[in-house]
């Protein structure tokens, strides 16, 4: 730990940040007891810290003072302490690209990753990874495989992640080691797992023949990490969109599979998968539609967003697969989150019926005028659904009563030198995000003067202060 | 629709930012170009905060991107990712990152306690995201890997043992 607030910080008030009046010059200065032995470690770490701070504000270094600074940080590997060695390993990579010489840390690094203090070994492997070039791989080639295969995780872990920043510089170099991190792969610890694979279909993906027996593979021997499914999911939709498999492929029923995973995280991206399919009859989106329905209830707000959002992209093309959800989307009109509430109303007016766009109307000129200035992208939105709304309910006509002359309206959007709305057959409305307050009193004007039976105006809902 | 089939890719987190109660940075990682300069990379951030810091929801899509976020007290946390990123993917990130810190700090996640341990915040990360790839998601093992040394007993409590021992260790 750093030293604590002295008493000068104490009295200034909770606003005072010991880091706010760092000066790099004075910080660099002080640098220079890295050079001083003994070591003394506390203040180094606390000197580094700040160095690190002001290059994480985005301070400008140069290069040569960001190489004395580096070299007399070189110096500072002759102490034993933890953090500070770690700090040093931080260091060496944030300063890589800004420093020359950068290579002098090799050999001490490579002593780290291959010494005794599995806390060293995986950081110093990804430091040494970062100052690698082609040439120094291939020196360090053998102890970067020990290490894919290592049993510690987090060594195997950095070593595979390391490798995979290495594939666009080395791929020759890096191919060779695909024994290793086939290997790798079998691990119980889910995260090497997941960089296992990443690794793997990174060097094959070029042969599908390959990735296709790596699938099989894999989706037979049943992994254990829910980040490796989503990558097997994400592979598997890739496999058939290419090869153009057919729904009856092995590869469609293991993506359906995942939709019974116990982890939510994979159930999504399996549904998200089969969404985003481009050919999908509505019965084959059935069993991902379900699932998103049941998500729209979770207390979670990522997996409502998640699930209201894929639910959207599915009402575009396939409205009648949603419309099951209706109910579940009309109580996200309330949600306290907005991109959720938006997405929802947006998504009912693709697949609502006439009856309930009249209770949809009301629902939503409660929830507009609730809207603060603060979100003024949310407000473009709803306003935007507020036309929409029009449009949708003058074009559906027939036994509402709502005839709205709906050429006009396209025409008086045309005067106005902005087309936010185009009138579409059925349920295709498609709006620009910026539309012309104007336009949208025109809108609410020929609401109000047409509509008798609706109890409700809309025009106060429309406030002027856009 | 865009049926987009997202190329299949480690790398899935876009950014990892602290912010504080004004909007101001605290802590920043960026791990790919889609701002390439600080005062980019600074315009973003306050168009964030604008737009999060007065509700508690912890999802928008801001900028055309995917934002998760957490605040507690004073301090605003955030993982970036693409729009086409998994959601829950991201919120991983953002909880391992907010529970490793709640260890180290002993619960005291506020913006205090975050400046008196930045070395413990850079580490953390490092043991998070690696280049936008997730590297670990599991609190635990990270808080274990950073490995800082818990609070210095003061020198007149340690035994003459431990006051030679480290007087040892500073000389080696």
């Amino acid at each position: 730990m750093i030293k604590k607030f002295d008493k000068k910080d104490e009295e200034s008030g909770s606003g005072s940040n010991p880091f706010q009046h760092l000066e790099k010059s004075a910080v660099l200065q002080e640098a220079r007891i890295f050079n001083e032995t003994p070591i003394n470690p506390r203040r180094c770490l606390h000197i580094l810290t700040k160095i690190i701070y002001l290059l994480n504000q985005g301070e400008h270094f140069g290069t040569t003072e960001a190489t004395e600074a580096f070299f007399a940080m070189t110096r500072l590997f002759q102490s034993n302490d933890q953090t500070l060695r770690r700090m040093c390993y931080l260091t060496i990579k944030e300063m890589a690209n800004i420093s020359e010489d950068v290579i002098i840390v090799t050999s001490s690094l490579t002593k780290d990753m291959t010494g005794k203090e599995d806390v060293y070994r995986g950081p110093a492997i990804r430091a040494l990874c970062r100052i690698t070039d082609t040439t120094m791989l291939q020196a360090i080639e053998r102890y970067m495989k020990q290490a894919i295969v290592d049993k510690v995780p987090s060594v195997s872990s950095s070593a595979l992640v390391s490798s995979l920043h290495m594939v666009k510089m080395s791929y020759d170099v890096v191919k060779r080691w695909v024994n290793e991190a086939q290997e790798a792969a079998s691990s119980d610890n889910i995260m090497v797992q997941y960089h296992a694979l990443g690794l793997l279909y990174h060097l094959r993906k070029n042969d599908r023949l390959a990735v296709s027996k790596m699938l099989n593979k894999f989706t037979k021997s049943g992994l254990k990490s829910p980040f490796a499914y989503c990558m097997l999911i994400r592979i598997a939709s890739k496999l058939l969109e290419e090869t153009e498999g057919g729904h009856d492929s092995p590869l469609f029923d293991f993506i359906e599979s995942c939709l019974r995973n116990k982890n939510e995280m994979v159930v999504y991206e399996a549904a998200s998968a089969i969404v985003h399919m481009p050919t999908c009859s509505a019965r084959e989106l059935a069993p991902a539609v379900s699932v998103l329905q049941l998500f729209c209830s979770s207390p979670k707000a990522a997996l409502r967003y998640a699930a209201v959002r894929t639910l959207n992209k599915v009402a575009m093309k396939h409205p009648s697969a949603v419309t099951a959800c209706n109910l579940d989307l009309e109580n996200l009109i309330t949600d306290s989150n907005r991109s959720i509430a938006t997405l929802a109303i947006t998504t009912l007016l693709k697949t609502g019926s006439e009856s309930s766009v009249d209770r949809l109307m009301k629902q939503i000129s409660s929830f507009v005028s609730e809207i603060s200035d603060e979100f003024k992208v949310g407000r473009a939105n709803i306003w935007c659904v507020c036309v929409c709304v029009c449009v949708c309910v003058c074009s559906g006509g027939g036994g509402s009563g709502h005839q709205l002359p709906l050429p006009e309206v396209s025409q008086e959007a045309q005067r106005h030198d902005e087309l936010p709305v185009q009138h579409a057959p059925s349920d295709g409305v498609f709006l620009s995000s910026d539309v012309s307050v104007d336009h949208l009193w025109l809108c609410a004007d020929r609401w109000d003067n047409h509509t008798a039976s609706s109890s409700m105006s809309l025009r106060p809902t429309l406030s002027p202060s856009l | 629709m865009d049926s987009l089939i997202l190329e299949p890719s480690l790398y899935t987190v876009k950014a990892v930012l602290i912010l504080d109660n004004d909007g101001d940075r605290l802590y920043a990682k960026y791990y790919d170009d889609t701002y390439p300069t600080v005062k980019e990379q600074k315009a973003f951030e306050k168009n964030i905060f604008n737009k999060t810091h007065r509700t508690d929801s912890e999802i928008a899509l801001l900028e055309g991107l995917t934002v998760v976020y957490k605040s507690n007290i004073d301090l605003f946390f955030y993982v970036i990712g693409s729009s086409h990123e998994n959601e829950l993917m991201l919120m991983a990130v953002l909880n391992c990152l907010f529970d490793s810190l709640s260890q180290m700090l002993r619960k005291n996640v506020e913006r205090r306690a975050l400046l008196e341990n930045m070395e413990g915040l850079f580490l953390a990360v490092d043991e998070i995201v690696d280049g936008g790839v997730i590297l670990e998601s599991d609190p635990q093992q990270v808080v274990h890997r950073v490995a800082l040394r818990g609070d210095d007993v003061p020198l007149t409590e340690q035994t003459v043992t431990q006051v030679l021992q480290s007087a040892k260790e500073q000389i080696k």
